[in-house]
């Protein structure tokens, strides 16, 4: 057996070891191999950013693994956390200003915790971050890494550093799990929680770096997971979907289930360009708001119409109901209403889900479901915000696997994997390339439901080969 | 750690929930922060929704309050939202007022569901972040207190959902929401050499969606200040390279957006105003800019009207109007994707 080593140039530290069979066996570990060749990385030991790691083989590398140094600590000191005490006596005029109203404070909450309060006092006193560089750093067995930041003010804090914890589905807890992960933050942490991060995960702050691995297991005994770091998918974020809606067209926390049974490696590993995020949700309302933020959208859509029952309609109308509002507002103006029995056209309705959201009583959604893939949204990145595009306007839905879904996002993620530069998002990429080619990438047919319009550009490339040369 | 994931489903779910996963029909909201989903089984559902502190930064302290109010009103079981507001799914309708006082106890105000104010979402801001423009959560406080009155009521047109980004990042989703105020930096990266020289100068430079990053011989690099859009791309990329000023930073207002495909289908927010002053611990003027959008709003909406198709209907120049907006060269699109905001057509508003 020989083994690789991939470690820090600087102080020997050893962020990744694996076998040559391995690499051979596991395909993941192959990338996770490839990865880090390329990338240059944080090291958790000495932070020096950015430098490519040193890669030792066999004998080499056995010895350098025994002489590697451990955590030696450098970014936080228990001294340090600790210094929490003196914050606290000092004065914060500006936060206490923002105890005052009626809505609960996160100040008050902040106060409450082994926060720094001087650190944010003194943001709003300069009116400027007070926190500094931060990255991701991999720790043994968390290869995703967690999140370290330092600090501009090393006079009142020197740095915090914070993991993500994956949040269940659908948002539920128990309450003995809550207050686990409350445990778990008290002891190792600021005893403070992030309920939830944009990322849809609980962020654990303040966590001194000879704690971060503790955390990690005492999080993993009671079955909870960190990630959502590094450029891996990220934790996916899900709508309540059929636990407590009554239009939920497929059953989003059920698929976001499944996906973590089948890419938990690839949440954890990381092996793409950049980031890659998922997000599920149950019906077009979107209230996941997939199609303005991940990578890969899988929204629940229906083909056949909105189904009305006119006993029930003529009942909510009875009630008070106004629907006369609802035909008004139906964007494709595709209701036909003459105050006694309600039609929808068919070739004018979008499946928009307007009626439905305002008279569920009455409206329900069709019987027809599937799933569309919306690909490409973000925020950031080179051009800046965009939509997420439509890549198949309808997959079905299989449980318990959703197979037939999990392969096209399977194809979305490779092609990103082979053809995005580094740091550039998927939703860059499409623009560079063009739809029809990463369509073509991608392998799934064209269809017209893809566009807004067709193209008025006249411009477009015929390869030899279709023209039978 | 590998192979773990996510806690299962059956245990997380409130037992109410699993009776009658996917057998809802339909809901209703029979008072101000109350959702009643009724089941094909007839069994019926009450949601107690409350809203939560600014950026969802909870101490264990409250979360352990949290938890014994949710383990005598729903079962043990509660609901994080996707807008960090906090859910307890099947209260029993004869416990809802208690569920309600015992919230209010805490701290937490009961409403935010359907045509009203929803949680307003902030990212984290100068609590913990490198990039922030602006203190989010501040702001979210400041303008949660300010719009208090609205979330206790259900008297709007349509949803309102009020999102705060502390930069152009946005973790704080300020470009989704119907009005997002969004952190901005208007100074250039500062450039320390000894710093950038250890970073991956190709990185940095490649990372810059206007190509206003150049080598500086020996090692480090430059940035031309008329091309830099103050993206923070590269902040994030070395550790030489911070951005943000007390004087310059601030925000802007979006309004507009909206992930749900129903009405005017998904869209981001458009840029409003192009910059407000940072001024904490409050920020009045971001805050008195936000209620005249609402005020205009509402004076002027159809029922089920959120803001965007209000302004769709009534178009931007009215909006303008209305509001007494100045209008400046930073609301018109320079950027590569300019045409898509630009009219073609003479079709106006008078």
């Amino acid at each position: 057996m020989t083994t690789v080593i991939m470690a820090c140039p600087t102080c020997g530290f050893v962020i990744a070891d694996f076998t040559e069979e391995q690499m051979a066996a596991e395909e993941r570990v192959a990338k996770r191999y490839q990865y880090l060749k390329k990338k240059q990385t944080l090291c958790p030991n000495c932070l020096i950013a950015t430098k490519r790691l040193k890669e030792l083989r066999g004998a080499e590398a056995d010895e350098a693994k025994a002489a590697a140094p451990v955590f030696s600590g450098e970014i936080l000191t228990p001294e340090e956390v600790e210094g929490f005490e003196e914050a606290e006596a000092a004065e914060t005029p500006l936060l206490d200003e923002l105890e005052n109203g009626p809505w609960p404070s996160h100040v008050t909450e902040l106060k409450k915790s082994k926060y720094h309060m001087m650190m944010y006092e003194e943001g709003m006193r300069l009116r400027q971050t007070q926190w500094g560089f931060g990255g991701y750093v991999s720790l043994p067995g968390v290869a995703a890494g967690i999140l370290v930041r330092a600090s501009a003010r090393p006079d009142i804090a020197r740095g915090a550093n914070f993991m993500r914890m994956l949040a269940p589905s659908g948002g539920y807890y128990t309450t003995d799990m809550l207050r686990t992960v409350c445990d778990i933050t008290d002891e190792h942490a600021y005893g403070l929680l992030h309920l939830h991060s944009a990322g849809g995960d609980i962020e654990i702050l303040g966590i001194p770096t000879e704690d971060l691995e503790p955390t990690v297991k005492a999080l993993n005994e009671h079955g909870f997971d960190v990630g959502s770091t590094s450029d891996a998918y990220r934790n996916s974020v899900d709508c309540l979907g059929m636990s407590r809606c009554d239009v939920a067209l497929t059953d989003s926390m059920g698929m976001r289930d499944a996906w973590y049974k089948r890419y938990l490696d690839d949440v954890q590993y990381p092996r793409f360009p950049h980031k890659l995020k998922v997000r599920f949700s149950g019906c077009p309302n979107d209230c996941a708001r997939a199609q303005q933020k991940s990578g890969i959208a899988l929204v629940g859509v229906f083909r056949d119409l909105p189904r009305v029952d006119g006993d029930r309609l003529t009942e909510w109308v009875g009630r008070g109901g106004d629907m006369n509002a609802i035909v008004r507002m139906c964007p494709t103006r595709a209701m036909i209403w003459d105050g006694k029995s309600l039609e929808i056209d068919a070739d004018s309705c979008v499946r928009c889900m307007f009626c439905i959201n305002k008279c569920s009583y009455a409206i329900r959604p069709g019987v027809d479901r599937g799933v569309a893939i919306v690909v490409g949204a973000k925020f950031r990145g080179k051009y800046g915000p965009l939509l997420g595009k439509v890549l198949t306007p309808f997959v079905p839905a299989n449980p318990p696997d959703y197979n037939e879904v999990f392969e096209i996002a399977d194809r979305v993620a490779d092609a990103f994997d082979e053809h995005a530069r580094r740091k550039e998002r998927l939703g860059d990429m499409i623009f560079r390339v063009g739809m029809d080619q990463f369509t073509e990438w991608v392998g799934v047919e064209p269809s017209p439901r893809q566009m807004a319009e067709p193209r008025t550009n006249v411009y477009y490339h015929w390869k030899a080969e279709e023209l039978g040369r | 750690m590998p192979g773990i994931g996510i806690p299962p489903l059956e245990k997380t779910i409130p037992p109410i929930v699993k009776r009658n996963y996917g057998k809802w029909i339909y809901h209703e909201v029979p008072r101000p922060g109350v959702l009643k989903h009724v089941a094909e089984s007839g069994e019926e559902c009450y949601t107690v929704r409350a809203g939560m502190p600014a950026n969802g930064r909870v101490s264990t302290a409250l979360a352990r309050s949290i938890c014994a109010v949710a383990d005598k009103y729903a079962e043990g079981h509660l609901r994080i939202t996707r807008r960090q507001s906090l859910e307890l799914v099947g209260v029993p309708e004869a416990q809802i007022d208690a569920a309600i006082v015992d919230l209010n106890a805490l701290g937490l105000p009961v409403g935010g569901v359907d045509h009203t104010l929803h949680n307003i979402v902030a990212c984290t801001g100068w609590i913990h972040c490198q990039f922030a423009a602006t203190g989010a959560a501040a702001i979210s406080k400041a303008l949660s207190d300010d719009l208090y009155d609205i979330f206790l009521k259900e008297d709007l047109p349509a949803k309102l959902k009020v999102a705060i980004s502390g930069c152009v990042n946005n973790c704080g989703e300020g470009i989704t929401a119907d009005i997002g105020v969004i952190g901005i930096h208007r100074d250039l990266p500062r450039v320390d050499d000894e710093k950038v020289k250890k970073c991956e100068m190709a990185l940095i430079i490649s990372v810059c969606p206007t190509g206003a990053i150049r080598p500086k011989p020996p090692k480090s690099v430059q940035v031309d200040p008329n091309r830099c859009m103050h993206c923070v791309a590269c902040v994030g990329q070395c550790e030489g390279m911070p951005i943000g000023d007390p004087v310059t930073d601030g925000v802007a207002i979006y309004v507009g957006g909206k992930s749900g495909n129903a009405g005017s289908g998904p869209n981001f927010a458009k840029l409003v105003i192009p910059y407000l002053p940072n001024t904490p611990p409050r920020w009045p003027e971001t805050s008195a800019a936000v209620r005249e959008i609402i005020e205009a709003w509402v004076a002027g909406a159809h029922k089920h009207e959120r803001i965007i198709d209000w302004i769709n209907r009534i178009g931007w120049e009215k909006f303008f109007e209305k509001l007494n907006i100045p209008m400046t060269y930073k609301q018109l699109d320079g950027y590569v994707l300019w045409p898509m905001s630009s009219r073609t057509g003479v079709r106006f508003h008078w």
